[in-house]
């Protein structure tokens, strides 16, 4: 058949590669600025804006969504078209599919540093950004199908199947997560519940981390690791088992995160069982990368694109070990709660993440400038300086992970806890912080020299915006079968049937988890003691949301008996049912506060306590890493929202009496006064309108529902 | 209907399992259907990054 001409689009690859190093130093010099905070928490600054509760979500954003996504999209532009020997379906959605892309991150780092957050981790977003996101995720995706149908080449690749898995489920994720009522503009409340919240939440998390930091970039390994060694993938039937077997495990393992927890217990077996199962696909993904390299090692030496992909791929064998022995139950009563998880997280996503990223980059960025690269020596070096950033980073947390979880479990002769004050916990890693800072700060400094390195191969270059290539017309070979193909010989051409099935092997996992908790009321005993928020305590809990408590703090206190001797009874399903969102946290710089108000408790502390805490943390303990919180006191809350909170809250099923709304506000004012009044007892003036009154009414009420229950077990019911 | 249905369903202790046997069994026929490929087949696909020569950057070798 005769060769047709066509020309593929190398400025769309240009742009996200750009927007790809400008976001990823964003990213980590914000990630550099919260790991200093720890050593120095000064480094807030006193407002609002820089505490860590506020810019850790836009580090976690930058690097994923933005770093990373970024450079997803610059592999599978370049990728894509080269594989399916044909241009993207449509140069306007490849711009808007970039520019919508850049606009959704502006957005989020604005909207995060003013405190609007939905306050679940990696899904922080306000409602009208994620419709955006959904919207701008499937121009992507409509690009990319429209590509492949379009293609000149019978066969699918495997590299595409990992890009539609990303597609398809990512879709699916981020809708089924976000679905939430809004309040106003920049605030709404998830339809999910406390533990239901937490499962799909988490759901969610778990494959973010699969389907966006993981299959996209195993897709794009297929690709260009074969590339770069000159070599074919060293088994393709691995790859295919690899694929199906991937897809269809990941998606389960998501109750991992809640072991432990109020999550009823089938629901963590099955989190447990299928994350280990992972092992295999995961493992299989990296013997098939690595042994791609056969006959090629002797180039590893030599070739920087090479060694950043060789490492990469260590590295993703490294977490994907690590991840299922973290998720059973033995190691993960350690590592949960701990810097073990930051330190997990960051060796898959500077080592897999970061470094095929550049390897992608420093392959690509000479070809669309028709150059070679500026110097490979500068390139080894930012491979040689990335490396021990991540070992500096890695290493001091593990230890620091382990030192901190055994002071926690450590009790005395007598049977007291060793070391009752939580923040001796944190003091003694202070060094381990450090040491993660360099770490960090070293990474930051291999990325600033690749940067370097690419602006000069690009200066040297001569930019290529319409790379011509020729190939014939694909053959109408029909929609059906033909004689003696296979079911999935079948599929791997055509790519409407392979989203469909990709998105059934995806969806079995996600329903069996959690239409069964969403609908069946046993997995939920509720408890007769516990009672919808009061509007000032509503009104309090939001501003915890909005600074990024969670991030710091847990509200689930686990059944051991480390646990219940520091913070008081353990945490049960029933006590959260109107928690939207759920704030159990996944990582401890802080206490548990879920059984702060309990008075006498463990936790307890009187609302001057609270008052100068917030002014002031080192007023109370000049160790402490806390920041300030001083515009809560400052602040007036607003009392606009009171009555359209409460409404909203009904619709989602709180049982407010009706009419509830006209008079919240009333009843907000009374409880404010006798904070207030109490604080004036106290020798401290305040008037009951601040934020600080609806804070310290929230924080009073955590606890009291389930400890005024008495025997807890005795008054739960599950019908 | 259909939800009051759903909330009286028992037995979610098993959907694990009925889950992993359904697995299992794909697993088993996707294992199958890739020891049955054609090995001509399986090498052509193995090939597919190489063979997107276009005619400006594929001459294009780092130094």
């Amino acid at each position: 058949m005769e060769n047709q001409t066509f020309y593929y689009d190398n400025k769309i690859v240009k742009n996200f590669a750009y927007a790809t190093l400008i976001w990823g130093v964003v990213g980590m010099v914000v990630g550099l600025l919260l790991a200093l905070q720890f050593i120095w928490p000064a480094l807030s600054f006193g407002i609002p804006y820089t505490t860590f509760g506020r810019i850790r979500p836009i580090h976690t954003n930058a690097v994923i969504f933005a770093f990373v996504g970024n450079g997803m999209f610059t592999g599978i532009y370049y990728s894509l078209q080269r594989l399916c020997k044909a241009r993207m379906f449509s140069d306007l959605l490849s711009k808007i599919n970039f520019w919508g892309w850049q606009l959704i991150i502006v957005l989020a780092a604005v909207t995060f540093a003013f405190g609007m957050t939905t306050g679940k981790e990696y899904a922080e977003l306000e409602w009208p950004i994620d419709i955006l996101v959904a919207v701008i995720w499937i121009v992507f995706g409509w690009n990319m199908i429209g590509t492949i149908i379009r293609r000149r080449v019978s066969h699918i690749y495997v590299a595409i199947w990992f890009y539609i898995a990303t597609f398809v489920t990512i879709a699916v994720l981020h809708v089924t997560n976000s679905l939430a009522i809004p309040v106003g503009l920049f605030k709404s409340y998830p339809i999910y519940a406390g533990v239901q919240d937490a499962l799909v939440q988490w759901w969610y998390g778990h494959n973010a981390v699969a389907f966006f930091l993981t299959t996209p970039f195993l897709g794009l390994m297929y690709y260009f690791l074969p590339k770069a060694a000159n070599r074919p993938v060293y088994s393709y039937r691995l790859s295919i088992v690899h694929f199906w077997a991937l897809i269809f495990l990941y998606i389960w393992a998501g109750p991992h995160h809640l072991l432990y927890s109020a999550l009823p217990n089938w629901a963590q077996s099955l989190g447990v069982v299928f994350s280990v199962m992972l092992i295999a696909p995961s493992w299989g993904g990296m013997v098939n990368g690595l042994l791609t390299l056969r006959g090629a090692w002797d180039r590893v030496r030599e070739d920087p694109v090479l060694k950043f992909m060789v490492v990469a791929v260590t590295a993703y064998g490294m977490s994907t070990f690590e991840g299922p022995m973290m998720s059973t139950k033995s190691v993960n009563a350690i590592s949960h709660f701990t810097d073990w998880t930051i330190g997990h997280a960051h060796i898959g996503a500077l080592g897999w993440n970061g470094f095929l990223t550049f390897a992608v980059l420093y392959y690509l960025i000479p070809r669309i400038f028709q150059t070679q690269l500026f110097s490979r020596k500068m390139a080894n070096l930012h491979f040689w300086i990335g490396t021990l950033g991540i070992i500096f980073y890695a290493v001091p947390l593990y230890w620091g992970a382990i030192t901190q979880a055994s002071m926690w479990k450590e009790f005395t002769e007598a049977g007291f806890l060793k070391y009752p004050n939580f923040l001796e916990t944190v003091t003694q890693l202070r060094p381990m912080y450090a040491a993660r800072a360099i770490g960090g700060g070293l990474y930051i400094v291999g990325i600033v020299l690749g940067i370097y390195n690419l602006i000069l191969t690009v200066k040297k270059g001569k930019f290529l915006p319409e790379e011509a290539a020729a190939a014939p017309a694909l053959e109408n070979t029909g929609n059906s079968r033909g004689s003696g193909e296979g079911i999935h010989r079948w599929l791997e051409r055509r790519p409407v049937q392979f989203t469909i099935f990709a998105l059934v092997a995806i969806l079995i996992g996600g329903l069996i988890e959690i239409v069964p908790l969403y609908l069946v009321k046993t997995n939920i005993p509720t408890i007769a003691s516990v009672k919808p928020y009061t509007p000032l305590e509503l009104q309090g809990r939001d501003i915890y949301v909005r600074e990024g408590c969670y991030t710091c703090h847990s509200q689930q206190v686990r059944p051991f008996r480390s646990e219940t001797e520091r913070y008081g009874e353990y945490a049960k399903a029933g006590e959260y049912v109107y928690d939207h969102p759920f704030q159990w946290g996944s990582k401890r710089n802080g206490p548990d506060l879920s059984r702060e108000g309990v008075v006498n408790g463990r936790q307890y502390k009187p609302n001057s306590w609270h008052y100068n805490h917030m002014l002031n943390p080192k007023l109370l303990n000049e160790q402490t890493i806390m920041p300030s919180y001083k515009w809560l006191i400052a602040d007036d809350l607003d009392l606009t929202t009171t009555a359209r909170k409460i409404r909203v809250m009904q619709t989602l099923g709180v049982p407010y009496p009706q009419g509830y709304d006209k008079i919240a506000n009333d009843e907000l004012l009374i409880q404010a006064t006798g904070i207030a009044n109490d604080l004036k007892s106290q020798g401290i003036q305040v008037e009951p309108t601040k934020e600080i009154i609806a804070m310290i009414a929230y924080l009073q009420r955590l606890g009291k529902d389930v400890h005024a229950a008495g025997s807890p077990t005795a008054s739960i019911s599950g019908k | 209907m259909l939800r009051d249905i759903f909330k009286s369903i028992g037995g979610t202790e098993n959907f694990g399992m009925v889950s992993m046997i359904i697995f299992v069994l794909f697993f088993v026929v996707l294992v199958l259907h890739t020891l049955l490929m054609r090995k001509k087949d399986v090498d052509d696909f193995s090939r597919m990054p190489l063979d997107d020569f276009s005619k400006e950057s594929d001459d294009i070798q780092d130094v």
